[in-house]
C-alpha cells in the first residue's frame, strides 16, 4: 500500500472495510489455533482418563481431568511465545472472556459435583438412592462447551461455527443422557465387566467426540480459512 | 447540496488503512501494522509521524524482551476524526446514487 491521496469515496470505504475484516481474520486464525490445540489436549486427556478408568474398572481416573486446565494453559503459553503477538481487540477480548467464563464455570461445577457425589455415596446406603442424588457431570460440561463454541462463532461471524457448537453439543449431550450406546452394549450380551468398563469410560468417549466436533475440526477450519 | 470537506489527513490510502486498523484494536505493533497494510517501513514511519503530529494516534517506544517495540494507539480525537470522515464519505456516496 502506497501514499495515494486521489481516493474515491467507494475506495475509501473499501479500505476501511478491508482493514476491519483483516483484523477480524487475524483474531479468527488465532482463535482457531487455540481451539485446535485445546481440542487436541482435551482429546489426549480423554484417552488417558479412559485408559486409567478402563484398566482399573473404576471412575477414579476422572480426577485426572483436573490437570487439563494446566495442560491447556501450558500449551497456550508455549504457543504465544512462538507466535507473533495478536493485538488486543474487542473481538479477541470477547472470545477470550467467553472461554474464561466457560473455564471458570466448568472448574467450579466439576469441583462442586465431585464433592456432592462423594457426599451422596457416603450419605445414602442404598445405591439406587445415591445414584439418583448424584449430579451428572459430562452432559452439562458438553452443553456449556457447545454454547461457548456457538458464542465464539457469533463473535467471529462464522455461522458454521455456531452450528458446530449447537449441533455438536446437543448431539453428544443427547447420547450421554439417552444412554443409547450403553443400551446397545447391554443388550448385545456383553459381559458384566465390559458393561462396567463402558460406563466408566463413557464420559471420556463423549468428551473425545465433542472435542473433535466442537474444537479440533472448527479450529482447523478457522486456521485454514484465514491464512 | 453542500458536501462536507474530507479530512485531508485521513484521505490517503495508507493513513486511512492505519487508522482503520487501529480503530478495531486497542493497540498495535509497528510490525503488525506493516504486515497488515503491506507498506514499506520508511513510508509507514512517515505516515505514522503525520498522524502523531495531528494528535490522531500516539506512539510508544519500548522493549519486548530484548527486542525494540513500537506500539501505536488511536486517540479520542483520532476516533472523532475517523467518525466524521466516515460520515462525510456516506454523504458523498448517497449523493452519487
Amino acid at each position: 500500500m502506497e501514499e495515494n491521496a486521489n481516493l474515491t469515496a467507494e475506495r475509501s470505504l473499501e479500505i476501511i472495510a478491508e482493514q476491519i475484516e483483516r483484523s477480524r481474520n487475524v483474531v479468527a486464525k488465532d482463535t482457531g489455533q487455540s481451539l485446535y490445540l485445546s481440542g487436541l489436549a482435551t482429546m489426549g486427556t480423554a484417552v488417558i482418563v479412559a485408559l486409567a478408568n478402563g484398566l482399573s474398572a473404576s471412575p477414579n481416573g476422572h480426577l485426572l481431568w483436573l490437570v487439563l486446565p494446566f495442560i491447556i494453559w501450558l500449551i497456550m503459553r508455549i504457543h504465544d511465545r512462538k507466535q507473533a503477538q495478536v493485538p488486543v481487540s474487542l473481538v479477541g477480548t470477547l472470545v477470550g472472556r467467553t472461554w474464561w467464563t466457560f473455564g471458570s464455570i466448568v472448574i467450579g461445577f466439576y469441583l462442586f459435583a465431585l464433592i456432592w457425589n462423594f457426599m451422596a455415596l457416603r450419605l445414602f446406603d442404598d445405591h439406587t438412592t445415591a445414584a439418583q442424588a448424584m449430579v451428572t457431570i459430562t452432559p452439562v460440561i458438553i452443553l456449556l462447551m457447545g454454547m461457548a463454541v456457538a458464542i465464539t462463532g457469533h463473535i467471529l461471524k462464522r455461522r458454521w461455527l455456531v452450528l458446530f457448537g449447537i449441533l455438536g453439543g446437543l448431539l453428544v449431550a443427547f447420547c450421554e443422557y439417552s444412554g443409547v450406546i450403553g443400551s446397545i452394549i447391554a443388550y448385545s450380551g456383553a459381559s458384566v465387566k465390559t458393561i462396567i468398563v463402558f460406563h466408566v469410560i463413557k464420559p471420556c468417549l463423549s468428551v473425545f467426540l465433542f472435542s473433535l466436533i466442537g474444537l479440533v475440526i472448527p479450529g482447523w477450519m478457522l486456521k485454514k480459512q484465514n491464512p | 447540496m453542500m458536501f462536507p470537506a474530507l479530512d485531508p489527513l485521513l484521505h490517503s490510502e495508507l493513513r486511512l488503512a492505519v487508522i482503520s486498523l487501529l480503530m478495531s484494536v486497542d493497540e498495535a505493533d509497528f510490525t503488525y501494522i506493516k504486515e497488515q497494510t503491506g507498506a514499506t517501513s520508511g513510508n509507514l514511519s512517515v505516515q505514522i509521524d503525520k498522524l502523531t503530529a495531528a494528535g490522531y494516534i500516539t506512539v510508544e517506544k519500548g522493549f519486548k524482551g530484548k527486542m525494540p517495540r513500537t506500539t501505536c494507539r488511536i486517540t479520542p480525537s483520532g476516533m472523532e476524526a475517523f467518525k466524521n470522515y466516515v460520515k462525510a464519505l456516506k454523504k458523498y456516496i448517497s449523493a452519487g446514487k
